[in-house]
């Protein structure tokens, strides 16, 4: 099956700097696919190439099988939300009637809008004007915006930069419902644990550059040191994954002195800093 | 491409319920107005003066207010997402010039009633000014798309109209051949000499240049519109 998204060798420099050096990658129908890299590392930059917003140097970049110079059309666009930096609302304007707009915009029934709402924990506050909402809600808001039409691709540029736990739950959960009802999602994120337990795959991005791209547990598995660390009555003790471990482990066991096993896979986190040299943050 | 009634709507209901909480549109609209008071008076006939509040109306209440109403649009990120939702260039623009537009007609009357401007042909005032009316919006449009922040586009703006509305009125007495000469193909300037031939009961030949020349400026002012807009599709 032809892949939604199919980037190959794209690069992006802007007046005086480069910020995508040759990336590529492919993204398939109903996957939740992840940016994980810091400030800076092109992120943002490839989620507005992606949607049209910004014209890349050089590299094919294919969307639905088109070459995003020609997919601005009307027809495309009605087939993808966005979330970035630059999704903006109408301050003056109450919650349900920023949503108002965008329901007749993309030719969808107003219910929809309690629908979105309660997805995004704000069901309740949807008289009030988004000038009074704080930075958490407002980026409620604009998820609720972006999902409003039930698109079949999304683009999520951070989407939950500026939440709290409960609400990212909130959103994780909405957010892994869509995507069972068949929406493809391309998010990007420095944030290890949202990519973790959001992404099927996850790219791993630095300095415009990706340096791996794999499932988080292929990844981990990939770059764990072959160890195990047994909590025993004495303490902990770490054993090689092999032959002496293995009789290690049963010895314990045989004197009941053995309490727990861990597998020592590494945080998405380490894997990065031994890939890139760097932390994410 | 298409044209929907439905999204054009929606847009000019947005910006209906955004106006009327936007203290400094309600002020851009009542400044006309309290101009043709001052003036109402002074006019002594001279058609310069009974002209200027309804050149204010279309500077003031339409390119500002259209200009402001664009930029923050711009300033705020909410244009971008306009033009990433399947609302066409049409949709949009129109949607939100047809407020500004309604707005600045009924302000220009009420000043052009306070001062008591002469009416004279009425088709051909109706037209001038119409075609005034989508030049200024237009204006006001390029404005507020080229400037960053709503205060800039009032520093990028003011100049602009002050030339436009004042022009007309100072280039009489300021002299100097080659001033007169550029401010007399402003569109505002021969809108003057195509109402004072108007009121010497002129008609369509006296004044087919000046049509001429003020159709030429809406056209291309639209040009201009929309090449601007389509340019700021893009982040640099
Ligand atoms: N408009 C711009 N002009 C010049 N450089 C830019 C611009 N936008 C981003 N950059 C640079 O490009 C690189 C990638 O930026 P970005 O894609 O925003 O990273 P991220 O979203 O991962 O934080 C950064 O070094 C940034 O400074
Ligand atoms: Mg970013």
């Amino acid at each position: 099956m032809q892949p939604i998204i199919q980037v190959n060798q794209l690069t992006k420099a802007y007046a005086n700097k480069k910020a995508l050096n040759g990336i590529s990658f492919q993204i398939h129908k109903g996957e939740i696919f992840g940016f994980l890299g810091p400030s800076g590392s092109g992120k943002t930059t490839t989620v507005k190439i992606l949607t049209s917003q910004l014209l890349h140097t050089s590299g094919d970049v294919r969307v639905f099988g088109n070459p995003i110079a020609q997919s601005r059309h009307a027809h495309y666009l009605g087939r993808i939300g966005i979330l970035t930096d630059n999704s903006g609302l109408y301050e003056r304007l109450s919650i349900y009637d920023n949503l108002e707009l965008f329901c007749k915009l993309y030719g969808i029934p107003i219910q929809r809008i309690e629908e979105v709402l309660t997805e995004v924990n704000l069901a309740a506050e949807q008289r009030t004007l988004v000038k009074q909402l704080s930075k958490g809600m407002k980026q409620r808001v604009t998820l609720a915006r972006a999902i409003l039409h039930k698109p079949e691709l999304l683009f999520l540029d951070e989407p939950t930069s500026a939440l709290d736990p409960v609400n990212r739950q909130h959103i994780h959960e909405a957010l892994r419902k869509l995507n069972e009802a068949g929406t493809t999602i391309f998010l990007t994120t420095h944030d290890m644990e949202e990519a973790e337990s959001l992404c099927g795959r996850i790219a791993f991005i630095n300095g415009g550059k990706i340096e791996a791209i794999d499932t988080p547990q292929q990844l981990r598995l990939n770059h764990s040191d072959n160890t195990i660390t047994l909590t025993t009555r004495q303490g902990r003790v770490t054993v090689e994954r092999d032959d002496s471990g293995a009789a290690r482990i049963a010895e314990l066991i045989r004197k009941g002195e053995l309490l727990a096993i861990h597998s020592n896979e590494p945080t998405l986190g380490d894997i990065f800093v031994q890939l890139t040299g760097r932390n994410l943050q | 491409m298409t044209f929907s009634m439905v999204r054009f709507q929606a847009i000019v209901k947005k910006e209906w319920k955004d106006a009327v909480k936007n203290p400094q549109i309600l002020l851009l609209a009542a400044l006309p107005i309290l101009f043709a008071l001052v003036f109402e008076g002074m006019a002594d006939n001279r058609l310069d003066i009974i002209s200027y509040p309804a050149l204010l109306a279309l500077s003031m209440t339409g390119a500002f207010t259209q200009s402001t109403m664009v930029c923050e649009e711009k300033e705020k990120h909410t244009l971008r997402v306009l033009m990433l939702s399947p609302a066409t260039v049409a949709e949009i623009l129109l949607g939100k010039s047809l407020l500004t537009a309604l707005l600045t007609l009924v302000v220009m009357i009420i000043s052009m009633i306070i001062v008591g401007f002469p009416v004279y042909h009425f088709a051909y005032l109706a037209l001038m000014l119409l075609f005034s009316l989508v030049m200024f919006l237009s204006f006001g449009t390029i404005i507020g798309l080229l400037s960053r922040t709503v205060s800039e586009s009032s520093i990028i703006g003011l100049p602009v109209l002050l030339i436009f509305v004042m022009g007309p009125f100072f280039a009489p007495d300021l002299g100097g051949d080659a001033l007169v000469k550029i401010v007399d193909y402003l569109p505002t300037q021969q809108f003057m000499h195509a109402l004072s031939a108007l009121t010497e009961d002129g008609g369509f030949n006296e004044i087919k240049w000046n049509l001429l020349n003020i159709a030429v400026w809406t056209a291309a002012s639209l040009v201009v519109c929309l090449v601007t807009y389509n340019k700021r599709r893009f982040d640099k």
